[in-house]
């Protein structure tokens, strides 16, 4: 084992914090390819905008269809609107659904596959049963079903991709769970007596996080594509809003006559959110699992 | 110009007989375009890229559009018509119209045979339009309600008896209504009919294989009555593959890379690359559909006061919506439902031949109830149509009316504006009809079947109920225009803005064939060049 | 073992009813009347009511319902609103074709998955490592409609020869040759989300089961790098990606609907696609109660992987 970890570094002296903390990113490039691209987005999730040089909606027929130039970073699309500020303002809504619909996959996912695993009886069969009907309809179109009886609006998207996720949080949780279940050391703390809330946030949590790192990374990614699809069925943000999977459906029609500007730019948009997301969880999951630490 | 096509369409209706049946050398089984003897190549399959799947070859059943792009290759009907649509003489070689309108005699080819064997003959006919107005479910009631009964005079002539003169009836036997079936098939099929009525029709093709999302198989029918304009026997391909292909660009892209051969829909950016591509032809020719957004007048909501849609009428540019909008320029402005193809086109009728922002303003402050805001019910999945829908939006705002959008699926449109339940206006056109009641009266007169917008004048329910018994075509078009000034404009129903065109993209080997007004491909002359 | 899988089977009939409840009323929903639809643009009123009657649309809800589920439990799907044919029908004749599409897309993904990983799981932190999850990664971040778009305008205009068609299906008894061309396209379109999902999975168990005692132990005993990993690595390794197989082929049947779509390919997927939007009731309700007994028959396979993989879990605890 060489160097020291993040969580350790927190504990030690400013300057000692700051060695520490660059070997520990040395040591992750990863991590600050992620790291670097998710604070882009947050930052331009913040501030889109301000930041846009056009009004995104702004309907400017004069100027429609136009290849990108210094004016126009991205092109205008067939109204004429700036691609590039639209891709800036978009994020807002790609990122919002993003983030809200997975912590609420996560929250109602893990807990009910935390509790399942490590109750087991009747709980476990009858949440079980819940997770496997809902797991049984196709994702989309369960997300689709949902909107659609709750009402196109980008609040209803968010719950609907939300609980779209919870089966793959509830039943990777409890997979782990069982696994973990039988090892000594649960075993230990339960016969000291430990409760059970206790030993299933400060024994087993800790143990299936990891996996459940790599599944939020990717639900993130799911749930911006999930809204695309819904966006495109006019499940999400109505227009003329700027959405990035709405904008790339809007303008796909015209790939074939090479005006690739209109959707490569939320394409690109949806890519690297995504990619950072994915990176982070990655080089997270490498630097703080103590099992891989061990080996390192 | 236009007149003389008005003359013609009027002989027509009189079941004069035109030219077509003139000559010795006329072509029958339609089509002027007829290759000539040097060039005539017969053989060949030729795959049609559909714009969706068919919901019911049925003719009886169907009520979408995609299904007579099939039904018209397999089945034959009374009379058709040409791409100028003039009605010609096609299962029926002559009729006539008694001079009181109500009743019309059909005199039928002879030696016409299903494509399973059974005769086509009076006898059918009569049993084909009992079934089409008796049957439960039937589509086709509201196209044969003049119809009282249907007669057997001799084995090759019928006799529709009509509750009253019904002018537009011709029009109608163009179309499925006209449709010819077997009753041997339609008796084994049961309920499997709809969707496999296999060898029921008399057409130039067979349908043999149904697969539904994927493909039908027409093969050629080498019984066919049909012959070209050197006597030879129609049709000349083997073979026709219908597939369905969703997306207008995907369909072209297989055009393009010969994995189809034809296709009857394009979007308007893609045309001038098509027209200039040297292995495509392009044709078009002005159609009979239009585009419209349609207020719910009922009492309550906001467009019960007309006046506001007359705003929205003025303030909407029409030039701006076609040139820089998903057509892309191809099509035409319009400011009522009677289209270019229509003998009752009024050329000069352009209420407001600019927008007129300041117009809609003024009106707006004459309602003085403040500035106008609705919400505009958009048909989701449609990029083309989202554009139109945020064009005309920026459009309105510079009459400071707000027009906000919401995407729905269109046939939960359809059913608010049915049950007249949406709040504001929706986006939705017609698919248009040869004769112009077809495109007008059912929107328009009060409590019709298609009159969305719950609109209601006693003095237009008058003019378009006069001009169906009326049977001079030039009374009945100055009744049609009367009722289209005062619907549209002095006291308006809807806010018509344009008229489609009829795309017809081939391969530039695929030869024979011509766009018409109704957009459905006529296969019976097509060939392919070797 | 077979009583478990027998009890199992019995548990699956409660979910079995979830799952029509679910769908009757998901499907029923929307405002839309399915009357409308099949009218199209005639609307006869009397018309309309007849067809109402005839689609039993007329009835109340629940009347609607149990009628379904009666003839549901007599294997009885009932017929399509807009053309009349079997359900059943409509979906067996598409079942090879989804089939086809969903195995290639399955194999492929998880065969590449498994050979990236393995590889970038032993020679972590490399260049190896990092360009193979990057690029997988890549694929994954790509909407798949988008991807499969492209790749049809790459092969269409770009890339010369026209090797892969832009889609249609030759059933592999007309022409095999001509059946795997088309079917390359949508299956890597397909393949291409899991495939980093997958990647992943295998990487990650690899490097946990590494850091376990019992590699090291086998490591101390003096076992080669190659057999312990083999042996005892890659089976422990298995077990969530067995897992996500199983949550796959969920995810698999799902992406056929856009797969499906964007290729014409005649699979239920596309069946079901263009079921929805005319709300023709019998078919999406088929197609969706088809594809979830299909997706519960597969997790029971999975679950019995998974306790055959791990023996520590006993098949008591596995119920679920």
């Amino acid at each position: 084992m060489s160097g020291t970890t993040l969580p350790v570094a927190l504990r030690l002296g400013r300057a000692d914090r700051a060695t520490a903390v660059r070997s520990f990113l040395r040591r992750n490039p990863r991590m600050i390819v992620g790291g670097a691209l998710v604070l882009a987005w947050l930052f331009i999730f913040v501030f889109a905008r301000a930041i846009a040089p056009y009004d995104p909606i702004k309907v400017d027929v004069a100027n429609a269809l136009l290849p990108p130039s210094s004016a126009h970073f991205l092109g205008t699309d067939d109204l004429g609107r700036d691609v590039f500020s639209r891709v800036l303002v978009g994020s807002q809504v790609s990122l919002r659904v993003g983030l809200i619909s997975v912590a609420i996959g996560f929250l109602f996912g893990v807990s009910l596959g935390l509790a399942a695993g490590y109750l087991g009886g009747t709980f476990d069969l009858l949440a079980m049963r819940g997770v496997d009907a809902l797991l049984a309809f196709p994702a989309l179109v369960l997300a689709i079903a949902i909107t659609a009886a709750l009402g196109p609006k980008i609040e209803n998207a968010m719950i609907a991709i939300g609980i779209v996720a919870i089966p793959a949080y509830a039943r990777l949780t409890r997979g782990q769970v069982l696994a973990v279940r039988a090892r000594e050391f649960i075993v230990a703390a339960r016969t000291i007596g430990a409760s059970p809330l206790r030993i299933i946030l400060w024994h087993i949590f800790p143990n299936v996080v990891n996996s459940l790192i790599v599944q939020a990374t990717l639900s993130t990614a799911f749930a911006i594509l999930a809204e695309a699809a819904l966006s495109f069925l006019g499940l999400g943000p109505q227009p003329p809003d700027p959405s990035w999977g709405q904008d790339i459906n809007y303008s796909q029609r015209y790939l074939p006559n090479l005006k690739w500007w209109m959707s490569v730019g939320p394409g690109l948009a949806i890519f690297s959110a995504v990619f950072a997301f994915n990176f982070l969880g990655d080089a997270l999951r490498d630097a703080l699992d103590p099992r891989l630490r061990r080996s390192g | 110009m236009r007149s003389a096509r008005f003359v013609l369409v009027a002989l027509a209706t009189f079941g004069i007989l035109l030219a077509a049946c003139a000559g010795g050398q006329q072509p029958s089984g339609g089509g002027s375009a007829a290759p000539s003897a040097a060039k005539t190549n017969y053989g060949g399959t030729v795959t049609f890229a559909l714009e969706n799947d068919v919901s019911n070859l049925d003719p009886m059943l169907s009520g979408l559009f995609v299904d007579r792009n099939i039904h018209y290759a397999m089945y034959d009907s009374l009379v058709r018509v040409t791409p100028k649509g003039e009605i010609i003489p096609w299962l029926a070689e002559k009729w006539e119209t008694s001079s009181d309108g109500k009743t019309v005699t059909f005199h039928l080819r002879q030696g016409v045979k299903y494509h399973d064997g059974t005769p086509f003959d009076a006898d059918s006919v009569k049993w084909n339009i009992d079934r089409y107005i008796q049957t439960k479910g039937s589509l086709r009631t509201a196209d044969l309600g003049s119809v009282d009964n249907v007669q057997v005079v001799d084995p090759a002539t019928v006799k529709f008896n009509l509750k009253s003169a019904f002018a537009p009836l011709l029009g109608a036997l163009v179309d499925r209504a006209g449709m010819m079936v077997s009753k041997k098939v339609v008796d084994a099929a049961g309920a499997d009919f709809t969707l496999k009525p296999f060898k029921a029709g008399t057409g130039p093709f067979v349908l043999t294989e149904a697969v539904k999302n994927d493909h039908y198989t027409l093969e050629k029918n080498p019984d066919w009555w049909g012959k070209d304009a050197n006597g030879n026997k129609l049709p000349y391909l083997d073979k026709l593959i219908v597939r369905p292909i969703l997306d207008a660009d995907v369909a072209l892209t297989n055009v393009r890379t010969g994995n189809a051969q034809i296709v009857n829909r394009i979007n308007g950016k893609d045309v001038a690359a098509v027209k200039a591509d040297s292995t495509l032809s392009y044709q078009e020719v002005g159609s009979f559909s239009w585009n419209s957004l349609v207020p719910n007048e009922a009492p309550g909501f906001i467009f019960s006061e007309h006046r506001y849609v007359k705003a929205v009428a003025m303030a909407i540019d029409r030039d701006e919506i076609l040139q820089k909008g998903p057509a892309a320029g191809i099509g035409l402005v319009g400011w009522g439902p009677i289209s270019p193809a229509h003998f009752a086109y009024d050329a000069s009728f352009k209420p407001w031949p600019k927008a007129d922002p300041d117009g809609a303003k003024k009106l707006v402050a004459e309602v003085g109830k403040g500035p106008l805001k609705f919400e505009l019910l958009v048909p989701s999945g449609d990029a083309g149509v989202l554009q139109a829908a945020q064009l005309i939006q920026s459009e309105l705002a510079k009459a400071d009316i707000t027009m906000d959008l919401k995407t729905q699926l269109f046939n939960d449109i359809v059913t608010l504006q049915q049950q007249h339940k949406h709040s504001g206006m929706t986006f939705v056109g017609w698919s248009g009809r040869l004769d112009p009641d077809g495109n007008t009266y059912d929107f328009v007169v009060t409590n019709s079947p298609n009159n969305d917008s719950s609109y209601t004048n006693k003095q237009v329910d008058d003019l378009m109920k006069q001009q169906r018994a009326e049977s001079d075509p030039a009374k009945r078009k100055t009744l049609l225009l009367q009722a289209q000034q005062i619907y549209t404009v002095d006291d308006p129903s809807r806010v018509w803005y344009g008229f489609g065109v009829s795309p017809l993209v081939t391969v530039k080997s695929l030869v024979g064939m011509e766009s018409y007004p109704d957009r459905i491909p006529r296969f019976q002359t097509a060939s392919l060049q070797k | 073992m077979i009583r478990y899988i027998l009890r199992r089977l019995v548990l699956m009939i409660p979910v079995a009813l979830l799952v029509t409840i679910g769908v009757f009323v998901l499907v029923r929903i929307s405002p839309g009347d399915p009357a409308l639809v099949f009218a199209g643009e005639e609307r006869d009123p009397a018309a309309l009511a007849a067809i109402r009657e005839q689609m039993g649309l007329d009835k109340p809800l629940p009347v609607q319902y149990v009628v379904w589920v009666t003839k549901l439990a007599q294997g009885d799907l009932g017929r399509s609103f807009q053309t009349h044919q079997r359900v059943l029908e409509a979906i067996t004749e598409r079942i090879p074709a989804t089939a086809e599409l969903g195995l290639a897309a399955l194999l492929f993904s998880v065969s590449v998955a498994l050979v990236v990983g393995i590889v970038s799981a032993i020679k972590r932190n490399s260049l190896v490592d990092l360009l193979s999850t990057s690029v997988t990664l890549a694929g994954v971040s790509f909407p798949s409609f988008f991807l499969g778009i492209v790749l049809i305008l790459l092969f269409a205009y770009v890339i010369p020869g026209r090797i892969f068609p832009p889609g249609g299906y030759i059933p592999l008894t007309q022409d095999v040759g001509d059946n795997l061309r088309r079917l390359v396209l949508p299956a890597v379109t397909l393949a291409t989300a899991s495939l980093a999902v997958n990647l992943r999975q295998v990487r990650s168990s690899l490097l946990d089961v590494f850091g376990h005692e019992y590699m090291r132990t086998a490591r101390a005993k003096g076992l080669r790098e190659r057999t312990v990993i083999t042996r005892h690595a890659l089976k422990n390794a298995l077990i969530p990606v067995v897992t996500l197989i199983g949550i796959q082929i969920g995810a698999i049947i799902e992406g056929a609907f856009i797969t499906e779509t964007i290729f014409f390919w005649p699979g239920i997927g596309r069946l079901a696609v263009t079921a929805i939007p005319s709300q023709d009731y019998p078919v999406v309700q088929g197609v969706v109660l088809v594809s979830a007994f299909s997706y519960m028959l597969t997790t029971l396979a999975v679950d019995v992987l998974y306790a055959w993989l791990d023996p520590r879990i006993s098949y008591e605890t596995a119920t679920a």
